[in-house]
């Protein structure tokens, strides 16, 4: 078992350095005031909203066919290059069996990019090498809740969840994760 | 010693007996005299050791804010910046001095101090970097080692005193500007670092002078003395008193270093009195006189507070400015003569005002209701003696900015949500976490968030009202062959009749009742009926469940009437479990401490992200849908009356009977925010979650650059346009057609065509050629 984790570990890391790169749209990201030239004072008072209750919303300017519909995405987003430097960093360090060094850095990274799949994944991969298996698991299912659309996440995700459940003795479970890379 | 010899006879005999004897006696006495006194002194000497260390030993702990990460892509504003770096003790000024940043339009540049922390030294670097649109853009490296990301030194938000000392903000000596104990040993003992804990040419002095005026009108005291003076508080003086002070004072310099003795002195001297309570030490006279920190000072500053050491209350600045003025000046002087200060600097600093705060703050803890939270955390691992004494560095999540926008949001708009009596009663609390690592970013316990009195936050155990909703029809939509987001649930009213004979009857909010709506609404408007019915069809067991995986540990009372949120739970339980719903089911435990490090900076403990899937993501999926549908159609759309369209947010609104209880919880892309607002009495308001609790949430929304609620949409689920009245699928330009998420296989099977949009299916070709 150890041999494939190794191998596909080593394999979910040249996947993040190509995701690294990859380069999709990310989050929307709005600034105060939406945008429109934002201020660069303290947040200005807003105005609050009239007591009385709630008024029917008025329609707004470019008047759309329907109202705007609730948002979701396909995919999660990429790792920035300051992400990216931390991971590399946390790579070393997990090298040379520093794990729990690694882990911090990690926990940073994932504090700059929340919802890219990529960063679990690591830390699945650093709680693995700390023998901290039901972590290392939870971190696969969060990343893999961000994989979305991308199929080479999705697979990386679901052989490393294989692998883990494996180790845990759940061999239904591996089994089930290893059919759903498959299917991909 | 001298032996006494033998007198030789002689005619002179007796006397030489006599005086023999004399001196016999006086050596006597004088033996027992020294033996008198050594023991004296071995007394002394343990009151003034004990005394000492006691004081110089108990090291509190520091607490400390996250540090603010700078990366290109970093989002925050350059106010927030500019706050943020004063805080953590920046200074404007050259951008190249350690400490110092300059700024120009949006471009900053920052010499950083370089910082230890528990993961490893950040090093002292220059750097250049410009705010645009509230991200960090262009950030480079000028001097010290490249890197794409630099952390600055985080602020230090507080401390955990050991109780003795509950009223000091203990300094040290190598903290302090330096001027402070140059103008200190200036003024009161310029000879401090040569002589031995007592100046006999200064007491010869102050003698004379004494003598003069007929009455004490100087100390000719040195620090030590003084600082003897201080660990015994009376005032009295007598020759004894005295005597014992200079002993006690030559013992002190005997055991311990002269920078010791300074910074016990500089912790230790009083400088004040607010009622029963006395200001000891310039780290709280700073706070109580200027509402800052001893090392923000500017030397009119300094010199006030050293001009008081000769007489607080006489020289009290409040109470008698002019003489304090006059003395400040004296102080400003001594300085300049001194070499301390330019001949410039003095000129300029005697014309200032003394720059006294109006209201005396006694700490420096910003924060009451943060550190509430993070000591109750500590409280798990620590020993609260531990906390207090051992100078531990505690390193928190807390985000300054965010927290200055959550104080702003409450304090200013609870005032005007109500008049009159209502006005005067109403409260609130707030809670505010990172969406994905369940870190506790800001809390507010009230409505005057720099009160240490009851926290709301995570003392107010109020009913959650109809914040349950959303845990309803997760519940609901897990059984994807049962629910889904268009299933249609009945708004009628109905009696639910107990074994007792009791009857129950609930209600909606305006007492109207809709016929059958489809599920995604019943949530999106809040309809009481509907829910209660689909809780009562899955158990109110089942309900309970679900808010028991969700994070809430007290034991929930499982009656119907639980099904209208009659559960009560604190604001941070709320976000507790909120914080599931945010992250599509994972439970992240909410956490206020990354690190706790000794005082050399040896980490202690850490306390990593934990992640724990509680639910089906896709499940997750359809309830995150319903509640942006509430932002944007339902109870919660008032908020982007003041939120930019673009920031997409997901929340629910909770009241209770009468208003006794407003609330909001709900999140954008990269924060949870939970706002309360109700009385302490209980007492009834006439607020609803939608227009008490919501405008705060909203007003703290509005301020904070952040990125939309968008999320990914998991394995499982898929996309239709589905005509909601009917259940079925549709054209996407039909009539009533909503693009909705399905958990794959309970999607509807029938089509309904739309007749008559072909108009509205032509126009929409047609929409993206010409815009």
């Amino acid at each position: 078992m150890n041999m494939g984790r190794s191998t596909r570990v080593g394999a979910l890391a040249t996947l993040l350095l190509l995701a690294g790169c990859a380069g999709s749209p990310g989050s929307i990201y709005v600034p105060v005031g939406g945008g429109t030239g934002s201020t660069s004072e303290p947040p200005p008072p807003p105005r609050l909203p009239p007591a009385s209750p709630e008024p029917e919303a008025p329609a707004p300017a470019q008047v759309p066919e329907r109202a705007p519909s609730p948002s979701y995405r396909e995919s999660g987003d990429t790792l920035s290059p300051a992400a990216l430097s931390l991971v590399r960093e946390a790579d070393r360090l997990l090298a040379q069996g520093r794990v729990a060094e690694a882990i911090t850095r990690l926990e940073r990274a994932q504090r700059i990019a929340p919802r890219s799949a990529e960063v679990y994944f690591k830390l699945s991969e650093a709680y693995v090498q700390a023998n901290q298996l039901a972590r290392a698991e939870q971190f696969t299912l969060k990343g893999l809740s961000l994989a979305g659309n991308n199929t080479r996440l999705q697979r990386a995700g679901w052989l490393l969840l294989a692998d883990i459940r494996r180790a845990r003795g759940n061999v239904a479970g591996a089994d089930q994760a290893e059919a759903r890379a498959a299917a991909l | 010693m001298a032996k006494s010899k033998t007198p030789p006879p002689s005619t002179r005999n007796a006397r030489t007996r006599s005086r023999a004897g004399f001196w016999r006696l006086f050596f006597r006495v004088s033996a027992v005299g020294l033996v008198l006194l050594a023991g004296w002194m071995v007394y002394l000497d343990a009151i003034i050791t004990s005394r000492f260390e006691g004081r110089r030993f108990e090291v509190p702990s520091r607490v400390y804010a996250r540090p603010l990460e700078l990366y290109d892509g970093a989002s925050v504003s350059a106010a927030a910046l500019e706050r943020e770096l004063a805080l953590s003790g920046f200074r404007q000024g050259d951008g190249v001095k350690p400490g110092s940043y300059r700024r120009r339009g949006g471009q900053f540049w920052i010499s950083t101090r370089g910082f230890r922390f528990p993961d490893g030294q950040e090093p002292r670097r220059r750097l250049t970097l410009t705010i645009a649109g509230d991200q960090v853009v262009d950030l480079r490296v000028l001097a010290g080692e490249a890197s794409p990301i630099v952390r600055l030194e985080p602020a230090q938000i507080g401390g955990i005193y050991p109780s003795h000392q509950e009223d000091r903000i203990l300094v040290r000596l190598d903290q302090v500007p330096p001027l402070l104990p140059a103008a200190l040993m200036a003024v009161e003992d310029r000879h401090f670092y040569e002589h031995f804990g007592l100046a006999p040419l200064s007491i010869a002095r102050a003698m004379l002078a004494n003598l003069k005026a007929g009455a004490i009108v100087q100390g000719g005291s040195t620090l030590t003395q003084q600082l003897v003076k201080n660990f015994f508080l009376s005032q009295e003086q007598t020759l004894a008193r005295k005597a014992n002070e200079a002993l006690m004072s030559l013992l002190l310099e005997w055991h311990y270093d002269k920078d010791d003795i300074l910074e016990t002195y500089l912790n230790e001297v009083y400088l004040g009195q607010a009622g029963t309570r006395s200001i000891n030490g310039f780290g709280l006279a700073s706070q109580f006189y200027f509402g800052e920190s001893l090392a923000g000072l500017e030397a009119h500053q300094i010199a006030l507070l050293v001009g008081m050491v000769k007489g607080p209350s006489y020289y009290n600045p409040r109470r008698h400015p002019e003489r304090a003025l006059k003395r400040r000046n004296l102080v400003l002087s001594e300085m300049e003569e001194a070499g301390l200060i330019s001949a410039a600097e003095a000129n300029r600093a005697r014309g200032l005002p003394l720059g006294v705060s109006e209201r005396p703050s006694y700490s420096e803890n910003r924060y009451p209701a943060y550190i509430d939270l993070v000591r109750r955390h500590l409280a798990r691992d620590y020993r609260e003696e531990d906390l207090r004494s051992e100078g531990l560095r505690i390193f928190t999540t807390l985000n300054p900015s965010i927290q200055y926008a959550a104080e702003y949001a409450v304090r200013d708009t609870v005032p005007r949500l109500a008049t009159g009596e209502v006005r005067d009663a109403l409260e609130a609390a707030m809670v505010v976490t990172a969406k994905d690592t369940g870190e506790v970013l800001a809390l507010v316990g009230g409505r005057d968030p720099a009160f240490a009195g009851f926290n709301r936050a995570l003392d107010a155990e109020r009913p959650i009202g109809s914040l349950i909703k959303p845990f309803i029809y997760l519940t609901a939509l897990s059984h994807s062959d049962r629910y889904t987001l268009i299933t249609p649930v009945r708004d009628q009213s109905f009696v639910l009749e107990f074994d007792d004979g009791r009857r129950w009857q609930p209600k909606n909010y305006d007492g109207e009742e809709h016929g059958e709506v489809p599920l995604h609404r019943a949530l999106a408007k809040s309809y009481n009926l509907p829910a209660v019915r689909t809780g009562l069809d899955l158990g109110v067991d089942a309900v309970a469940e679900t808010l028991q995986a969700f994070g809430v540990t007290s034991p929930i009372s499982r009656y119907p009437s639980m099904l209208l949120g009659s559960v009560s739970m604190t604001p941070v339980t709320v976000a507790q479990i909120y914080q599931g719903l945010a992250t599509s089911g994972f439970n992240t435990p909410l956490r206020t401490i990354r690190e706790v490090t000794d005082a050399q900076g040896e980490p202690l403990s850490r306390y990593p992200l934990e992640v724990d899937q509680v639910a089906d993501p896709a499940a997750v999926h359809l309830v995150q849908y319903a509640m942006q549908e509430v932002m944007q159609e339902g109870t919660g759309r008032s908020a982007y009356y003041t939120v930019p369209r673009q920031l997409t947010l997901a929340g629910k609104t909770g009241t209770t009977d009468d208003g006794r209880d407003a609330w909001f919880a709900g999140f954008s892309g990269d924060l949870l925010a939970v706002a309360w607002v109700g009385r302490d009495d209980n007492g009834p308001t006439s607020l609803t979650g939608a227009t008490g609790a919501l405008p705060i949430w909203t007003r703290f929304m509005a301020s904070l650059p952040q990125h939309s609620f968008s999320p990914v949409v998991p394995d499982g689920v898929s996309y239709h346009w589905v005509n909601d009245e009917r259940q079925a699928l549709t054209g996407e330009h039909c009539e009533n057609a909503r693009y909705m998420p399905f958990i794959t296989g309970s999607e509807p099977e029938q089509h309904v065509s739309c007749s008559g949009a072909l108009e509205r299916r032509i126009r929409s070709w047609f929409e993206g050629l010409f815009q």
